[in-house]
């Protein structure tokens, strides 16, 4: 089966000119539709330029290699193509807009997705049901929907509003960067969860985490170890396990 | 501005700084004490001097440029200035108020006699020597360690102690510089700016009045017509300056303007960290300080340039003190340069001082860290000019105003972002500290943006020092004149960790002795 | 008159002399002359003028004349709001106010305590009251639930200049809207308003004007104590707009909000400039503007907190002013300003100048919204923040002007 994100010797540097830094270093993934796969790494490993460079964000340049999403090639589209294709980054650090209510936000997102697919914008009354729907699922309050966009919202908060969009807008591939981080255990079951409820064999994941703690909520079918800018190691969901106890250095040691 | 008249006693005296009631007697009265003694700076130095024909004339530009024996052209140049500057109106837009200068009440030239330079250090009169080594500037190389009393404890155990060379500015000449021959096997040049007119034509030409032109500011201006000695150096190409530069600035004669001028140049990725320190005797009178620093940073040099003035700031009913009036400017114009200007302003009764940077060079960058500290009549008006010209040039200014006493602190500066200095950026923070309700502090920032692509960011804050920190300090056992001193600390450590670590020393040992008084 | 009318001016332009000749045929009055005399001083304001260094009106109206266009059609709602108009030659009024509102015209000048602070306000003053309209002109609010007051400035003509003066009075309150539309190679009004102990002003101002046009705003406001003053003004500058508002906080407990938005394209300039005193102790000011400027076009923030010895304890102020670039060749220059000589006060500014955030775009788009339409929502929101304060008959149509700009 052809896999539904397919990563080929990918290469990609940050940085302007004179100062550009390579991160990813001939990275090679697949990912097929109906699994998650778990990416764990030490810090500076290049996990979120990772997820950067699969959704487009500038001061990324790509060197070599390529990404196709359902064999299509993305790294030379607009981050909004790729997100109407179906591509939905999670944040580590989802940013703050304000004075744009979240309803707002997301229904602009929304229906800018659908009107680049071709489809038909969503009614109101349709969108405000899907939204309570959502909102119930994850806890979160309705007044919460009529602030600005993760102003004055708390790290946990921000993290279910970021679970809350990925619901709403039903993506075809969900990368989640470092959702875990700032949850307390309660968020953290609720985030993962929303997760959960996304799982369906026409999607895929990518769940980018420095600790196993997630992984104990989200069950990967893979997972990767990424250092110095490429897989070095695949195994199954107990590598996670064997990294928490032996740390990094051990098991990198041992793939060296 | 004084509603008491001319009492002297401090008691009752409704000009006084309100005494809160949480602040026991004894500690004012300590205090209150301290006022002028605590500039321990303060001594005059007895030796014979030379001096120029009071007052300022075309006959006064004359002898000091034949007594420095200059070329003609320099005499010209100095000339020009004279005649630009008899043009010029003297600038009131600062938020400081003096009694009028008489320019005509000045010497502009004072030097000790027997000469400008001393062949060798034992040729520099005793009296001078002691002079130094009483302001912990010793000027015996042997001697030359740490040059600040108190910097041992904090200097990593068993690290090779720093060295620093010196160049000595006893008023109107450099007296001595140290060093000299170990600096020269690096390639570097540092001596007294005289000197360089003589043995280094070509490089004075090139590069004098380039960043700071004669006819810029009245007070440039004056500086370009009469200036008397300052320090010259250069880093040639691809040379990180084995030691510490340091010029000392001494302003020991009555009724004399200090108008040094100092010239750095550090050629391509070039490294040079320079220090200068000034300190005056206690006179009643106002001592006119006017001087002009100009740094030129080619491709990818660096240079950094801290400064910790002590100026004699007046007594507590603001009699005396000098009247500093300095223009400083860098231009960092090559390529990926880099100018840093860090500042620890305690003394003078009149600061007027803004060093700034011309980021010409793409991706060059300018910085500016003070603390200005102002305390019974002080006035202070200082801040920055950051000029954006270059690609992706990048400023960050840092500015910690503390005002105590009856004083007024006033930060001013300018971000100029030109149409073609694409993605610049600048950071401002800008923070002032109250202590007392007789002080003032003013914060006037001045951003010019032409640039979309820039981004640009100011902050600025207002407080006073907080109760609830100081009486937390204190019932942990602080006495109180140590904990004010603790908490300015704090607020202004942004800034001391760029000093030089001997001078962040000596900085915070200024800072507790001009603050001395401050509270109650 | 002794002196001959030129040398009230020193080398006066063409418009100069024309204002001139505007004094010499208003009828003789010492107030009139004072505030004229004020103006006289400097002339029309410039460049070398510390306050006026960004928005040189000398430079920019070198003779008066009736601009090519007509005035801007009013945006804002006229259905329940009392309605008044300037045009250059004229002034029309309801033919009956409600009880709790008392207008006097006067076609004497009354006294302009300040008027060398504020050199166009003292302009405005010396030469209203030409043809049918009033020298002066004086409301007295009484009543605390008064009907909107809405001003309109608009017509066709070489200059036009007003002043108003309001009484409100203790307990009273106020709203009032107001218009510029352009229409006048010179426009100059003065605003003053007195609010007494517990007043209540909520202010909002809409400009609009044309590229060869001139205009100043001046408001004098002195607040009482416990007194409350919200401001709104969303300007879009003219070939020179200064909005300028002084503020007196004069008795403790009173409240400020000010807030404004510029919008500047091509031609425009567009100036918002303030000064607050905080002249009695435990007083608020929260001031917000923000700008959005094109090629072309040119923002001016100026802001100054004074906080005199001990009258200003416990001040509690913040200004923040915040610009967009949205395109190469915009220009936007700002100088927030902080005076303080008491020491138990929080006061904060800040400035931020520059393109929108890229951060906040990519994630827009992230989430599948075109370059386009992020950016036109960030900015709207960006400038919809300094105008949710206005009042509500007329904020929805202030923030629809603005995206209206926006957009375009």
């Amino acid at each position: 089966m052809r896999p539904m994100l397919k990563i080929t010797d990918l290469s990609a540097t940050v940085g302007e000119d004179s100062e550009a830094k390579t991160i990813l270093n001939g990275l090679s993934l697949d990912v097929p539709a109906g699994e998650v796969h778990a990416i764990m790494g030490p810090n500076g490993a290049g996990k979120s330029t990772l997820s950067y460079v699969l959704t487009g964000r500038s001061g990324y340049e790509v060197t070599g290699g390529g990404a196709t999403l359902n064999g299509e090639d993305i790294l030379g589209m607009d981050p909004e193509d790729r997100a109407a294709k179906g591509m939905f980054l999670s944040f580590q650090y989802p940013v703050e807009i304000p004075g744009v209510p979240v309803m707002t936000f997301v229904r602009t997102a929304m229906n800018a997705q659908r009107k680049a697919r071709g489809e038909a914008e969503i009614s109101a009354p349709d969108f405000i049901k899907k939204s309570r729907e959502v909102a119930g699922m994850l806890n979160l309050d309705a007044e919460m929907l009529k602030r600005p966009v993760n102003v004055g919202f708390s790290g946990g908060e921000k993290k279910r509003l970021e679970i809350y969009q990925m619901m709403m807008l039903e993506p075809k591939f969900l990368i989640l960067d470092e959702t875990d981080s700032g949850l307390d255990i309660d968020a953290l079951k609720t985030v993962a969860d929303g997760v959960n409820a996304m799982r369906d064999p026409s999607r895929g994941m990518l769940v980018i985490t420095h600790y196993q703690r997630l992984l104990d909520y989200i069950k990967p079918d893979k997972v990767h170890v990424l250092a110095k800018g490429r897989i070095i190691k695949t195994g199954e969901a107990d590598l996670a396990l064997r990294l928490e106890k032996e740390g990094y250095d051990g098991v990198l040691g041992e793939a060296a | 501005m004084d509603c008491c008249g001319g009492t002297t006693e401090h008691e009752d005296d409704c000009g006084e700084v309100k005494v809160k009631d949480s602040i026991d007697a004894k500690t004012v009265e300590a205090a209150k004490a301290l006022e002028s003694e605590n500039y321990s700076a303060g001594f005059s130095t007895t030796i014979d001097t030379d001096f120029a024909p009071k007052g300022l004339s075309e006959d006064t530009i004359r002898y000091i440029s034949a007594a420095k024996n200059e070329p003609e052209w320099l005499l010209e140049w100095r000339l020009k200035a004279y005649e630009r500057w008899l043009t010029m109106e003297e600038p009131s837009w600062a938020m400081v108020r003096y009694p009028k200068i008489d320019y005509q009440a000045y010497y502009y030239y004072a030097a000790p006699k027997a000469g400008a330079k001393y062949a060798s250090i034992d040729d520099v009169p005793k009296e001078i020597l002691e002079t130094y080594e009483k302001l912990g500037i010793p000027l015996r190389e042997a001697e030359v360690l740490l040059g600040v009393e108190g910097a041992v404890e904090t200097a990593a155990e068993g690290r090779e102690k720093p060295r620093v060379a010196v160049d000595a500015v006893f008023d109107s000449v450099s007296v001595a510089t140290t060093f000299r021959k170990e600096l020269e096997k690096a390639g570097v040049i540092f001596m007294s700016i005289s000197e360089a007119v003589h043995e280094y034509p070509d490089l004075v030409k090139k590069y004098l009045g380039t960043v700071v032109p004669q006819s810029d500011n009245f007070f440039a201006t004056l500086n370009s017509a009469v200036f008397s000695d300052g320090t010259f150096v250069y880093i040639p190409k691809g040379v990180r300056c084995p030691m510490e530069l340091s010029t000392y600035f001494r302003m020991n004669a009555e009724n004399t303007g200090q108008f040094e001028r100092t010239l750095i140049i550090a050629d391509e990725s070039a490294y040079v960290s320079y220090l200068e320190g000034c300190t005056a005797p206690m006179r009643d009178e106002n001592q006119l300080h006017a001087a002009v620093v100009e740094l030129v940073a080619l491709e990818d040099a660096e240079i950094k340039y801290s400064t910790v003035q002590n100026w004699w700031p007046g007594d507590e009913d603001g009699k005396g003190g000098i009247f500093n009036f300095v223009t400083k400017r860098g231009d960092c114009r090559g390529d990926r340069s880099k100018i840093s200007w860090t500042q620890v302003e305690t003394g003078s009764a009149v600061t007027w001082k803004y060093p700034s940077c011309i980021l010409r060079g793409d991706d060059s960058v300018g910085e500016f860290y003070s603390i200005a500290v102002t305390n019974g009549r002080q006035q202070a008006d200082t801040g920055t000019k950051m000029i954006h010209l270059g690609k992706r040039t990048k400023s960050r200014i840092i500015s910690k105003g503390i005002s105590a006493g009856k004083s007024d602190n006033t930060y001013r500066g300018l971000v100029s972002v030109n149409r073609k200095a694409v993605n610049a950026r600048n950071f401002t923070q800008c923070d002032s500290l109250l202590i007392g309700d007789k002080c003032g502090a003013h914060t006037i920032p001045y951003v010019e943006n032409r640039c979309a692509s820039a981004q640009l960011e100011h902050e600025a804050t207002t407080t006073k020092l907080s109760e609830d920190q100081l009486f937390y300090a204190r019932q942990r056992g602080i006495a109180e004149e140590d904990a004010v001193a603790l908490l300015v600390n704090g607020f202004v450590r942004d800034v001391l960790q760029h000093l030089p670590m001997e001078f962040a020393v000596e900085a915070q040992s200024l800072l507790k002795v001009s603050l001395e008084g401050s509270v109650g | 008159m002794s002196t001959a009318l030129r040398d009230f001016i020193k080398n006066p332009t063409a418009a100069e002399l024309e204002l001139v000749a505007r004094y010499g045929m208003q009828p003789e009055d010492a107030r009139r002359e004072r505030a004229f005399l004020a103006f006289a001083e400097t002339g029309l304001p410039h460049r070398r003028m510390e306050a006026w260094k960004w928005t040189d009106f000398k430079a920019a109206l070198k003779v008066l004349e009736t601009p090519a266009a007509v005035s801007a059609k009013d945006p804002l709602p006229h259905d329940g709001a009392l309605v008044f108009r300037f045009t250059p030659k004229g002034f029309e009024a309801p033919a009956k106010l409600p009880d709790g509102i008392r207008m006097v015209a006067q076609p004497s000048v009354q006294a302009f305590p300040g008027a060398e602070d504020v050199p166009m306000g003292a302009l405005a003053a010396a030469l209203a009251g030409s043809g049918k309209r009033p020298a002066t002109l004086t409301f007295e609010i009484t009543s605390g639930d008064a009907p909107r007051l809405h001003f309109v400035f608009e017509g066709a003509g070489e200059a036009s200049f007003a002043r108003i003066i309001f009484l409100v009075r203790s307990g009273a309150s106020l709203t009032l809207t107001e218009s510029y539309l352009g229409g006048s190679g010179l426009t100059s009004a003065v605003l003053e308003f007195d609010m007494e102990k517990d007043a209540k002003l909520n202010r909002t101002i809409f400009q609009r004007g044309a590229s060869d046009e001139a205009l100043a705003v001046t408001a004098i406001a002195h607040l009482g104590a416990e007194a409350e003053m919200t401001q709104t003004t969303l300007a879009f500058g003219a070939k020179v707009a200064r909005m300028e508002t002084r503020v007196v906080h004069q008795a403790s407990g009173s409240k400020l909000n000010l807030n404004a938005a510029y919008l500047s394209g091509m031609g425009f300039h567009a100036d918002i400039t303030t000064n607050v005193r905080h002249g009695a102790p435990s007083c608020v000011t929260r001031q917000l503007t923000k700008g959005a400027v094109l090629d072309g076009g040119t923002g001016v923030f100026q802001g100054k907190f004074f906080v005199p010895r001990k009258t200003g304890q416990h001040t509690d102020a913040d200004m923040q002013h915040q610009a967009l670039l949205l395109e190469d060749g915009a220009q936007v220059f700002a100088k927030p300003e902080l005076e303080i000589y008491a020491d138990d006060v929080e006061c904060a500014h800040g400035n931020t100048c520059g393109a929108l955030d890229d951060a906040q775009m990519f994630y827009l788009r992230q989430r599948g919204i075109p370059e386009t339409q992020a950016r036109a929502m960030l900015t709207e929101a960006f400038i919809a923040e300094a105008l949710g304060m206005a009042d509500e008959a007329v904020r929805d149509v202030l923030l629809a002007e603005a995206q209206t700009w926006l957009s375009s």
